[in-house]
């Protein structure tokens, strides 16, 4: 497979394919942002 | 101060270490292995649904380990309690996470494999339940009273652990009787050309999942020695003020 | 016996409170009224007597569990006025008493709604069991318990929280799940007389099982639960 076959939007199935890969990058990726944005608004413990 | 810079820096290394082993999986899963027969390029999918199924069955039981633990210390050392409280949180939240995208990796790839979004077979339903019951913890502990979270969100876990293999034997028992479709990979195992990129996207995920807990546990930390920290000077402050 | 004489007390005290308001009872038998009613407008009973046998068994218990729900949250929210969930805390009687008490009260009035529902079920969908009807004697109480002792539980779990009406049904649904399964297959097993009597009683046996595993559980956790602060 190349990157020209893997962004083919033509049958379901690659559809599918771009689909989860992109949707797992994003959703993992805002959970990570999520908590990295909290954790720099949380006031960090002097100990 | 050193102990939390070496921690700092260890944390870094772990999250570029955890990337790169994704990439390679990635290239691995794209491009270097070979094409399935029977369901073509379709079957690359499950180079990512894999490692997220999997580790969604891992999880909960670290949250539940943490949670009877908290349930012993409850009374007895309340700071150790009060840290599994934070693990069961973190570990909870990375099961949503990581449930979540095997069902919907699942079902965007069984719909153009064989022609269906979903079955009610003992494994999906089982998921879809652990699923279910996550949620609803995540609720319980955003909704519940303070101070009581701990408790209520633990008592929950032990429930759910209970819970998921009763599901599992009822509806595998029904379904001997009403057979249904079953989709997904059987036992039968992984072609070895494939192994590469199952263990790298497996081991990537795992890193990360791990990072990701216990960033989350780091974070869930901070929050409730900030609390303390608030709740002391509170007490403080009411003692300095003339009776 | 003592610890009866404590279980037997606080059922009496929620019978009692029931039977001067009655709130409970006339709000669940309306509510499993209305679903029968509407399912009757989705399936059209009368047309197709096989498919309603066949989707009865559903439709009973989805009458029953959400009825429960109606009925669950509100039987808790009579420890809160007056102080009394603290007075219970105090009491040097188990906690668990208390638990089983009201657990039992709630499935004795489940089960009166149960009683006045199945006939106008019969009625409003024609109904004609085609296996051995006495074993609901068993099915009924047996899947009522099951819903009624997660319910009660999760029910004061959630008692000072935030959002307490959506989150029993939540919490109950995935935990009943097993138990939903068991008792719809059982009840459709004996109302299509497609199941032999093995499987029916097998699945009697599984919902028997549920029920003790749960029973159990809830007993060992509630005082974890009133304790909770």
């Amino acid at each position: 497979m190349n990157w020209h076959t893997f962004f083919d939007f033509s049958t379901m199935a690659s559809r599918h394919l771009v689909a989860v890969y992109t949707g797992v990058w994003l959703i993992q990726g805002s959970y990570l942002a999520w908590v990295a944005w909290n954790w720099r608004n949380t006031k960090g413990s002097p100990r | 101060m050193s102990r939390s810079s070496t921690v700092r820096n260890v944390a870094w290394l772990w999250f570029i270490a955890t990337v790169a082993v994704l990439i390679v999986g990635f290239r691995q899963a794209i491009f270097l292995v070979p094409t399935e027969e029977t369901m073509g390029n379709l079957q690359r999918i499950f180079y990512y649904h894999l490692p997220h199924a999997i580790l969604g069955l891992i999880f909960p039981y670290v949250n539940v380990a943490a949670s009877l633990a908290f349930l012993y210390w409850r009374r007895r050392d309340p700071l150790k309690a009060l840290t599994a409280d934070a693990l069961a949180a973190a570990s909870a939240e990375v099961t949503v996470l990581f449930v979540s995208i095997g069902l919907f990796s699942g079902m965007l790839w069984a719909k153009p494999a064989w022609g269906i979004w979903w079955a009610w077979d003992a494994r999906l339903t089982t998921f879809l339940l652990l699923w279910l019951l996550y949620v609803s913890y995540l609720l319980v502990r955003r909704f519940s009273p303070a101070g009581q979270t701990g408790t209520l969100s633990a008592v929950l876990s032990v429930f759910a652990a209970i819970d998921v293999p009763i599901v599992y034997m009822s509806i595998q028992w029904w379904r001997t009787q009403h057979p249904a479709p079953v989709f997904g990979p059987n036992g039968g195992g992984v072609d070895a050309r494939l192994l590469p990129a199952v263990f790298w996207n497996l081991a990537g995920w795992a890193m990360w999942g791990i990072f990701v807990m216990l960033f989350r546990f780091a974070l869930e930390r901070r929050r409730q020695l900030a609390e303390q920290e608030a709740a002391l000077q509170a007490i403080e402050a009411s003692l300095e003020t003339p009776q | 016996m003592k610890y009866l004489s404590h279980i037997f007390n606080h059922l009496r005290k929620d019978l009692r409170l029931e039977w001067r308001s009655r709130d409970a009872i006339n709000g669940m038998l309306f509510f499993a009224l209305l679903v029968v009613v509407v399912f009757a407008l989705a399936f059209d009973p009368t047309g197709f007597p096989t498919t309603t046998r066949q989707i009865s068994g559903g439709i009973l218990w989805v009458a029953l569990l959400f009825a429960s729900v109606t009925a669950l949250n509100q039987s808790w929210t009579r420890e809160l006025r007056n102080q009394v969930l603290e007075a219970h805390r105090m009491a040097p009687a188990p906690a668990s008493a208390l638990f089983l008490g009201k657990a039992i009260a709630n499935l004795l009035f489940v089960l009166v709604v149960e009683a006045v529902l199945t006939p106008i079920f019969i009625i409003f969908f024609n109904l004609q069991v085609l296996g051995n009807a006495w074993l609901f004697a068993l099915i009924l109480p047996l899947g009522t318990w099951a819903i009624v002792v997660n319910g009660t539980f999760f029910a004061a779990l959630g008692l000072r929280a935030r959002n307490r009406e959506l989150l029993l049904p939540l919490i109950l649904l995935p935990v009943s799940l097993p138990a939903l399964l068991m008792m719809v297959q059982a009840s459709t097993g004996v109302l299509t007389g497609e199941l032999d009597s093995i499987q029916i009683r097998t699945w009697i046996t599984q919902l028997a099982g549920y029920d003790i595993i749960y029973t159990t559980v809830c007993i060992l956790l509630f005082e974890t639960v009133l304790n909770a602060e």
